[in-house]
Protein backbone atom coordinates (compact mmCIF):
# COMPACT_ATOMS: atom_id res chain seq x y z
CA UNK A 1 0.00 0.00 0.00
CA UNK A 2 1.52 3.75 -0.71
CA UNK A 3 2.65 5.28 2.29
CA UNK A 4 0.92 8.72 0.54
CA UNK A 5 -2.69 9.72 0.83
CA UNK A 6 -4.11 12.59 -0.65
CA UNK A 7 -7.65 14.35 0.12
CA UNK A 8 -9.96 15.79 -2.51
CA UNK A 9 -11.58 18.44 -1.60
CA UNK A 10 -13.84 19.94 -4.58
CA UNK A 11 -17.46 20.43 -5.34
CA UNK A 12 -17.01 19.24 -9.48
CA UNK A 13 -17.53 15.62 -8.56
CA UNK A 14 -16.64 14.03 -11.96
CA UNK A 15 -13.54 16.12 -11.35
CA UNK A 16 -12.75 14.77 -8.25
CA UNK A 17 -13.04 11.22 -9.35
CA UNK A 18 -11.00 11.63 -12.50
CA UNK A 19 -7.86 12.70 -10.47
CA UNK A 20 -8.75 10.14 -7.69
CA UNK A 21 -8.57 7.38 -10.18
CA UNK A 22 -5.22 9.19 -11.66
CA UNK A 23 -3.56 9.38 -8.62
CA UNK A 24 -4.02 5.64 -7.82
CA UNK A 25 -3.53 4.19 -10.95
CA UNK A 26 -0.63 6.43 -12.20
CA UNK A 27 1.07 7.71 -9.05
CA UNK A 28 0.43 5.00 -6.42
CA UNK A 29 -1.13 7.08 -3.98
CA UNK A 30 -3.75 6.47 -1.66
CA UNK A 31 -6.32 8.79 -2.73
CA UNK A 32 -10.13 9.72 -1.49
CA UNK A 33 -12.92 12.08 -1.97
CA UNK A 34 -13.27 14.50 1.42
CA UNK A 35 -16.82 15.11 2.24
CA UNK A 36 -18.21 18.27 3.93
CA UNK A 37 -17.42 16.49 7.72
CA UNK A 38 -13.53 16.64 6.26
CA UNK A 39 -12.60 19.36 9.04
CA UNK A 40 -14.74 18.17 11.51
CA UNK A 41 -13.53 14.40 11.27
CA UNK A 42 -9.34 15.59 10.90
CA UNK A 43 -7.25 14.03 12.61
CA UNK A 44 -3.92 16.45 12.92
CA UNK A 45 -1.57 13.39 13.79
CA UNK A 46 -2.26 12.07 10.56
CA UNK A 47 -3.16 14.56 8.35
CA UNK A 48 -3.07 13.52 4.70
CA UNK A 49 0.20 13.95 2.47
CA UNK A 50 -1.55 16.22 0.26
CA UNK A 51 -5.02 17.98 -0.25
CA UNK A 52 -5.93 18.72 -3.76
CA UNK A 53 -8.86 21.67 -3.45
CA UNK A 54 -10.83 23.85 -5.59
CA UNK A 55 -10.85 27.59 -5.37
CA UNK A 56 -13.81 28.08 -3.29
CA UNK A 57 -12.24 25.61 -0.31
CA UNK A 58 -8.94 27.37 -0.50
CA UNK A 59 -10.78 31.22 0.32
CA UNK A 60 -13.23 29.59 2.61
CA UNK A 61 -10.10 27.52 4.81
CA UNK A 62 -7.17 29.92 4.42
CA UNK A 63 -6.16 29.97 8.11
CA UNK A 64 -5.72 25.97 7.50
CA UNK A 65 -4.21 25.75 4.03
CA UNK A 66 -1.81 28.16 4.09
CA UNK A 67 0.34 26.74 6.19
CA UNK A 68 0.16 23.31 4.71
CA UNK A 69 1.31 25.26 1.51
CA UNK A 70 3.69 23.02 0.57
CA UNK A 71 1.26 20.33 0.62
CA UNK A 72 -1.71 21.74 -1.02
CA UNK A 73 -2.50 21.72 -4.88
CA UNK A 74 -5.39 24.43 -5.92
CA UNK A 75 -7.80 23.13 -8.79
CA UNK A 76 -7.91 25.85 -11.10
CA UNK A 77 -8.35 26.90 -15.08
CA UNK A 78 -5.39 29.54 -14.57
CA UNK A 79 -2.22 29.17 -12.11
CA UNK A 80 -2.48 31.18 -8.75
CA UNK A 81 0.76 33.27 -7.49
CA UNK A 82 2.34 31.55 -4.75
CA UNK A 83 0.56 28.46 -4.52
CA UNK A 84 0.31 24.94 -6.56
CA UNK A 85 -2.24 24.90 -8.81
CA UNK A 86 -3.17 22.18 -11.17
CA UNK A 87 -4.31 23.64 -14.20
CA UNK A 88 -7.47 21.44 -14.73
CA UNK A 89 -8.07 22.78 -18.43
CA UNK A 90 -4.32 21.37 -19.81
CA UNK A 91 -4.36 18.15 -21.78
CA UNK A 92 -3.18 14.93 -20.37
CA UNK A 93 0.20 14.60 -20.82
CA UNK A 94 0.03 18.11 -19.20
CA UNK A 95 -1.67 17.22 -16.36
CA UNK A 96 0.70 13.96 -15.69
CA UNK A 97 3.77 15.89 -16.15
CA UNK A 98 2.31 18.86 -13.61
CA UNK A 99 1.26 16.35 -11.04
CA UNK A 100 4.14 14.29 -11.21
CA UNK A 101 6.24 17.70 -10.61
CA UNK A 102 4.08 18.50 -7.67
CA UNK A 103 3.92 15.54 -6.20
CA UNK A 104 7.90 15.22 -5.99
CA UNK A 105 7.68 18.48 -4.62
CA UNK A 106 5.46 17.71 -1.45
CA UNK A 107 7.37 14.41 -1.19
CA UNK A 108 10.25 15.94 -0.28
CA UNK A 109 8.63 18.46 2.06
CA UNK A 110 7.43 15.69 3.69
CA UNK A 111 10.13 13.87 4.27
CA UNK A 112 12.79 16.48 5.48
CA UNK A 113 9.86 16.73 8.44
CA UNK A 114 11.10 13.40 9.68
CA UNK A 115 13.76 15.11 11.70
CA UNK A 116 12.91 14.36 15.18
CA UNK A 117 12.42 17.66 17.26
CA UNK A 118 14.36 18.01 20.86
CA UNK A 119 11.19 17.31 22.59
CA UNK A 120 10.64 14.01 21.08
CA UNK A 121 14.19 13.33 21.82
CA UNK A 122 14.03 13.92 25.03
CA UNK A 123 11.10 11.83 25.00
CA UNK A 124 13.40 8.90 22.92
CA UNK A 125 16.23 9.41 25.61
CA UNK A 126 13.81 8.31 28.41
CA UNK A 127 12.16 5.63 26.49
CA UNK A 128 15.29 4.47 26.18
CA UNK A 129 16.75 4.53 29.80
CA UNK A 130 13.67 2.42 30.75
CA UNK A 131 11.28 4.98 32.14
CA UNK A 132 6.87 4.57 31.64
CA UNK A 133 4.76 6.87 30.00
CA UNK A 134 4.22 7.82 33.79
CA UNK A 135 7.50 8.95 34.72
CA UNK A 136 8.56 10.77 31.39
CA UNK A 137 5.18 12.58 31.98
CA UNK A 138 6.57 13.48 35.58
CA UNK A 139 10.25 14.24 34.73
CA UNK A 140 9.37 16.31 31.50
CA UNK A 141 6.10 17.53 33.31
CA UNK A 142 3.72 17.15 30.19
CA UNK A 143 0.64 15.11 30.53
CA UNK A 144 0.36 11.12 29.61
CA UNK A 145 -1.57 12.15 26.63
CA UNK A 146 1.32 14.29 25.58
CA UNK A 147 3.84 11.89 25.91
CA UNK A 148 1.37 9.11 23.87
CA UNK A 149 2.01 11.64 21.30
CA UNK A 150 5.08 11.98 21.18
CA UNK A 151 5.71 7.90 21.03
CA UNK A 152 3.36 7.65 18.33
CA UNK A 153 5.22 10.69 16.14
CA UNK A 154 8.39 9.22 17.20
CA UNK A 155 6.80 5.80 15.66
CA UNK A 156 5.84 7.47 12.93
CA UNK A 157 9.15 9.26 11.82
CA UNK A 158 11.08 6.48 12.46
CA UNK A 159 9.26 3.58 11.94
CA UNK A 160 9.80 1.90 14.74
CA UNK A 161 7.13 0.39 17.36
CA UNK A 162 8.66 -1.48 20.10
CA UNK A 163 10.70 -0.20 23.25
CA UNK A 164 13.34 -1.76 22.38
CA UNK A 165 13.93 -1.11 18.60
CA UNK A 166 13.60 2.93 20.25
CA UNK A 167 16.13 2.21 22.33
CA UNK A 168 18.70 0.41 20.44
CA UNK A 169 17.77 3.65 17.86
CA UNK A 170 18.58 5.63 20.26
CA UNK A 171 22.56 3.91 21.31
CA UNK A 172 23.27 3.87 17.52
CA UNK A 173 22.83 8.12 17.37
CA UNK A 174 23.84 8.82 20.96
CA UNK A 175 21.31 9.79 22.52
CA UNK A 176 21.54 7.73 25.71
CA UNK B 1 -0.59 -18.60 -7.65
CA UNK B 2 -3.45 -20.56 -8.01
CA UNK B 3 -4.30 -22.63 -4.79
CA UNK B 4 -2.47 -25.96 -4.56
CA UNK B 5 -4.83 -29.12 -4.69
CA UNK B 6 -3.65 -32.82 -4.87
CA UNK B 7 -2.62 -32.80 -8.92
CA UNK B 8 -0.25 -29.72 -8.11
CA UNK B 9 3.65 -30.53 -8.96
CA UNK B 10 5.43 -30.12 -6.22
CA UNK B 11 8.34 -28.65 -8.27
CA UNK B 12 5.34 -26.00 -9.31
CA UNK B 13 5.18 -25.03 -6.28
CA UNK B 14 8.81 -24.33 -5.17
CA UNK B 15 9.48 -22.51 -8.74
CA UNK B 16 6.35 -20.36 -8.30
CA UNK B 17 7.33 -19.84 -4.90
CA UNK B 18 11.11 -20.78 -3.50
CA UNK B 19 10.29 -19.84 0.28
CA UNK B 20 7.87 -23.18 0.65
CA UNK B 21 11.40 -25.15 0.15
CA UNK B 22 11.49 -24.94 3.82
CA UNK B 23 7.98 -26.08 4.21
CA UNK B 24 8.26 -28.85 2.55
CA UNK B 25 11.75 -30.00 4.41
CA UNK B 26 8.90 -29.92 7.49
CA UNK B 27 7.17 -32.45 5.85
CA UNK B 28 10.51 -34.22 5.02
CA UNK B 29 10.51 -33.48 1.53
CA UNK B 30 13.66 -32.37 -0.17
CA UNK B 31 14.70 -30.82 -3.40
CA UNK B 32 15.23 -32.94 -6.37
CA UNK B 33 11.35 -33.73 -6.11
CA UNK B 34 11.25 -34.74 -9.69
CA UNK B 35 7.37 -34.19 -11.39
CA UNK B 36 5.91 -35.96 -8.36
CA UNK B 37 2.83 -34.27 -7.49
CA UNK B 38 0.93 -33.27 -4.06
CA UNK B 39 -1.11 -36.99 -3.78
CA UNK B 40 2.53 -38.59 -4.63
CA UNK B 41 4.71 -37.07 -2.47
CA UNK B 42 2.24 -37.51 0.27
CA UNK B 43 1.20 -41.04 -0.38
CA UNK B 44 5.03 -42.28 0.40
CA UNK B 45 5.35 -40.58 3.34
CA UNK B 46 1.97 -40.99 5.10
CA UNK B 47 1.33 -37.56 5.13
CA UNK B 48 -2.32 -36.13 5.42
CA UNK B 49 -2.81 -34.40 1.62
CA UNK B 50 -5.75 -32.37 2.69
CA UNK B 51 -3.45 -30.92 5.84
CA UNK B 52 -0.54 -30.79 3.71
CA UNK B 53 -2.41 -28.58 0.86
CA UNK B 54 -3.74 -26.42 4.02
CA UNK B 55 -0.64 -25.75 5.52
CA UNK B 56 1.27 -24.79 1.88
CA UNK B 57 -1.78 -22.63 0.66
CA UNK B 58 -1.94 -20.90 4.30
CA UNK B 59 1.49 -20.18 3.70
CA UNK B 60 1.77 -18.90 0.47
CA UNK B 61 -1.43 -16.75 0.16
CA UNK B 62 -1.74 -13.98 3.01
CA UNK B 63 -5.09 -13.90 2.61
CA UNK B 64 -6.13 -17.70 2.61
CA UNK B 65 -7.28 -18.94 6.07
CA UNK B 66 -9.22 -21.74 5.18
CA UNK B 67 -11.46 -22.03 9.25
CA UNK B 68 -13.62 -24.52 8.16
CA UNK B 69 -10.57 -26.75 6.17
CA UNK B 70 -8.44 -26.38 9.21
CA UNK B 71 -11.14 -27.38 11.68
CA UNK B 72 -10.92 -30.82 10.07
CA UNK B 73 -7.58 -31.50 11.92
CA UNK B 74 -6.62 -32.31 15.10
CA UNK B 75 -5.10 -30.06 17.66
CA UNK B 76 -2.31 -32.27 18.04
CA UNK B 77 -1.38 -33.08 13.84
CA UNK B 78 -1.29 -28.63 13.91
CA UNK B 79 1.04 -28.89 16.80
CA UNK B 80 3.14 -31.37 15.45
CA UNK B 81 3.90 -29.16 12.19
CA UNK B 82 4.22 -26.27 14.19
CA UNK B 83 6.97 -27.71 15.96
CA UNK B 84 8.89 -28.47 13.38
CA UNK B 85 9.15 -24.97 12.23
CA UNK B 86 10.64 -24.12 16.12
CA UNK B 87 13.25 -27.07 15.10
CA UNK B 88 13.71 -25.30 11.95
CA UNK B 89 13.62 -21.87 13.59
CA UNK B 90 16.51 -23.37 16.30
CA UNK B 91 19.03 -24.96 13.99
CA UNK B 92 18.41 -23.45 10.82
CA UNK B 93 17.31 -19.57 11.18
CA UNK B 94 18.29 -18.40 13.90
CA UNK B 95 21.83 -19.93 13.30
CA UNK B 96 22.31 -18.58 9.89
CA UNK B 97 21.05 -15.00 10.36
CA UNK B 98 24.01 -15.07 13.68
CA UNK B 99 26.66 -16.68 11.36
CA UNK B 100 25.56 -13.61 8.64
CA UNK B 101 25.84 -11.22 10.96
CA UNK B 102 29.46 -13.01 12.64
CA UNK B 103 30.73 -11.98 9.00
CA UNK B 104 28.92 -8.43 8.30
CA UNK B 105 30.67 -7.56 11.68
CA UNK B 106 34.16 -9.19 11.12
CA UNK B 107 34.65 -8.02 7.39
CA UNK B 108 33.83 -4.64 7.89
CA UNK B 109 36.17 -2.36 6.40
CA UNK B 110 36.62 -0.03 9.78
CA UNK B 111 34.75 -1.07 13.39
CA UNK B 112 31.23 -0.26 12.93
CA UNK B 113 29.44 0.33 16.07
CA UNK B 114 26.10 0.85 14.42
CA UNK B 115 26.84 -3.19 13.37
CA UNK B 116 27.49 -4.54 16.77
CA UNK B 117 24.19 -2.79 18.08
CA UNK B 118 22.00 -4.36 15.62
CA UNK B 119 23.52 -7.45 16.43
CA UNK B 120 22.56 -6.71 19.99
CA UNK B 121 19.13 -6.01 18.48
CA UNK B 122 18.92 -9.41 17.00
CA UNK B 123 20.29 -11.22 20.27
CA UNK B 124 17.36 -9.75 21.94
CA UNK B 125 14.72 -11.20 19.41
CA UNK B 126 16.80 -14.50 19.57
CA UNK B 127 16.25 -14.87 22.79
CA UNK B 128 12.74 -13.77 22.82
CA UNK B 129 11.91 -16.74 20.23
CA UNK B 130 13.64 -18.91 22.18
CA UNK B 131 12.05 -18.63 25.50
CA UNK B 132 8.94 -18.84 22.82
CA UNK B 133 10.06 -22.12 21.55
CA UNK B 134 10.70 -22.99 25.14
CA UNK B 135 7.26 -22.62 26.58
CA UNK B 136 5.85 -24.34 23.36
CA UNK B 137 7.49 -27.38 24.09
CA UNK B 138 7.66 -27.71 27.37
CA UNK B 139 4.29 -26.48 28.76
CA UNK B 140 1.58 -25.10 26.04
CA UNK B 141 2.17 -28.00 23.19
CA UNK B 142 1.86 -30.87 26.04
CA UNK B 143 -0.96 -29.39 27.86
CA UNK B 144 -3.18 -29.60 24.52
CA UNK B 145 -1.79 -32.86 23.26
CA UNK B 146 -2.27 -34.26 26.84
CA UNK B 147 -5.77 -32.45 27.64
CA UNK B 148 -6.74 -36.11 26.69
CA UNK B 149 -9.88 -34.56 24.81
CA UNK B 150 -11.17 -35.30 21.69
CA UNK B 151 -10.50 -32.29 19.50
CA UNK B 152 -13.34 -31.66 17.63
CA UNK B 153 -13.70 -27.57 18.01
CA UNK B 154 -14.64 -24.91 15.27
CA UNK B 155 -11.88 -22.50 16.03
CA UNK B 156 -13.14 -19.01 16.72
CA UNK B 157 -12.48 -16.61 13.97
CA UNK B 158 -10.62 -13.70 15.48
CA UNK B 159 -11.05 -10.39 13.91
CA UNK B 160 -7.00 -9.44 14.12
CA UNK B 161 -4.23 -11.29 15.01
CA UNK B 162 -2.83 -11.20 18.45
CA UNK B 163 -0.39 -8.01 18.47
CA UNK B 164 2.99 -10.23 18.66
CA UNK B 165 5.96 -8.33 20.16
CA UNK B 166 8.50 -10.85 18.54
CA UNK B 167 6.35 -9.59 15.42
CA UNK B 168 6.82 -6.20 16.19
CA UNK B 169 10.71 -6.21 16.60
CA UNK B 170 11.46 -8.27 14.06
CA UNK B 171 9.86 -5.69 11.81
CA UNK B 172 11.75 -3.42 13.85
CA UNK B 173 15.38 -4.70 12.84
CA UNK B 174 14.40 -4.73 9.40
CA UNK B 175 13.73 -1.04 9.32
CA UNK B 176 16.67 -0.52 11.13
CA UNK B 177 18.90 -2.05 8.72
CA UNK B 178 17.08 -1.06 5.64
CA UNK B 179 16.61 2.97 7.13
CA UNK B 180 18.71 3.83 9.58
CA UNK B 181 22.17 1.72 9.26
CA UNK B 182 25.00 3.90 8.94
CA UNK B 183 29.12 3.84 8.26
CA UNK B 184 31.34 1.43 6.42
CA UNK B 185 30.29 -2.21 5.91
CA UNK B 186 30.86 -4.78 3.11
CA UNK B 187 27.37 -4.61 1.08
CA UNK B 188 27.08 -8.31 0.22
CA UNK B 189 26.97 -9.16 3.57
CA UNK B 190 24.30 -6.72 4.58
CA UNK B 191 22.48 -8.25 2.16
CA UNK B 192 22.68 -11.56 3.33
CA UNK B 193 21.67 -10.38 6.59
CA UNK B 194 18.17 -8.62 5.37
CA UNK B 195 17.41 -11.21 3.61
CA UNK B 196 17.89 -13.78 6.04
CA UNK B 197 15.51 -11.44 8.33
CA UNK B 198 13.08 -11.02 6.11
CA UNK B 199 12.56 -14.83 5.42
CA UNK B 200 12.15 -15.09 9.54
CA UNK B 201 9.80 -12.72 9.56
CA UNK B 202 7.80 -14.09 6.78
CA UNK B 203 8.21 -17.24 8.23
CA UNK B 204 7.02 -15.96 11.87
CA UNK B 205 3.87 -14.22 10.40
CA UNK B 206 2.55 -17.01 8.27
CA UNK B 207 2.91 -19.57 11.18
CA UNK B 208 1.86 -16.94 13.79
CA UNK B 209 -1.47 -16.70 11.81
CA UNK B 210 -1.95 -20.75 12.86
CA UNK B 211 -0.74 -20.08 16.00
CA UNK B 212 -3.28 -17.53 16.84
CA UNK B 213 -6.04 -18.08 14.95
CA UNK B 214 -6.25 -22.19 15.39
CA UNK B 215 -4.35 -23.30 18.07
CA UNK B 216 -4.77 -20.56 21.07
CA UNK B 217 -8.70 -20.84 20.17
CA UNK B 218 -8.18 -24.29 20.47
CA UNK B 219 -6.26 -23.62 23.63
CA UNK B 220 -8.39 -21.56 25.38
CA UNK B 221 -11.43 -23.32 25.12
CA UNK B 222 -9.90 -26.27 27.08
CA UNK B 223 -9.55 -24.00 29.84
Amino acid sequence: MSEYRAVILTTNQLEAIGLRELLRNVFDIDAYIGDKFFFKSLNVNNEPSFFFIDQSTFVGNLSFFLPRKAKTVVLNKEDIDEMNTLRTSACENELIDMLSRLLRTGKKEENTSTALSSREIEVLRLIASGHINKEIAQELNISVNTVLTHRKNLTAKLGIKSVSGLSFYAMMNGIV
Amino acid sequence: MALINKDTKLSEIILHEPSTITVLDRFGIAMGVGDATVAHACDTRHIDVNFFTAILNTYINENYFPQEVLAQFSAPQIVDYLSKTNDYYEKNVLPNIERHFAFLIGKAPSHNNNLIIMKQFFDEVKNELHHRIIDDRERWFPEICNSGQEINLTPQPSLEDTNDTIEDKIDDLINMLVVHLKGDYDHNLGYAVIVAVFSLKKDIKQNNRIRNRFLRPISNAMK
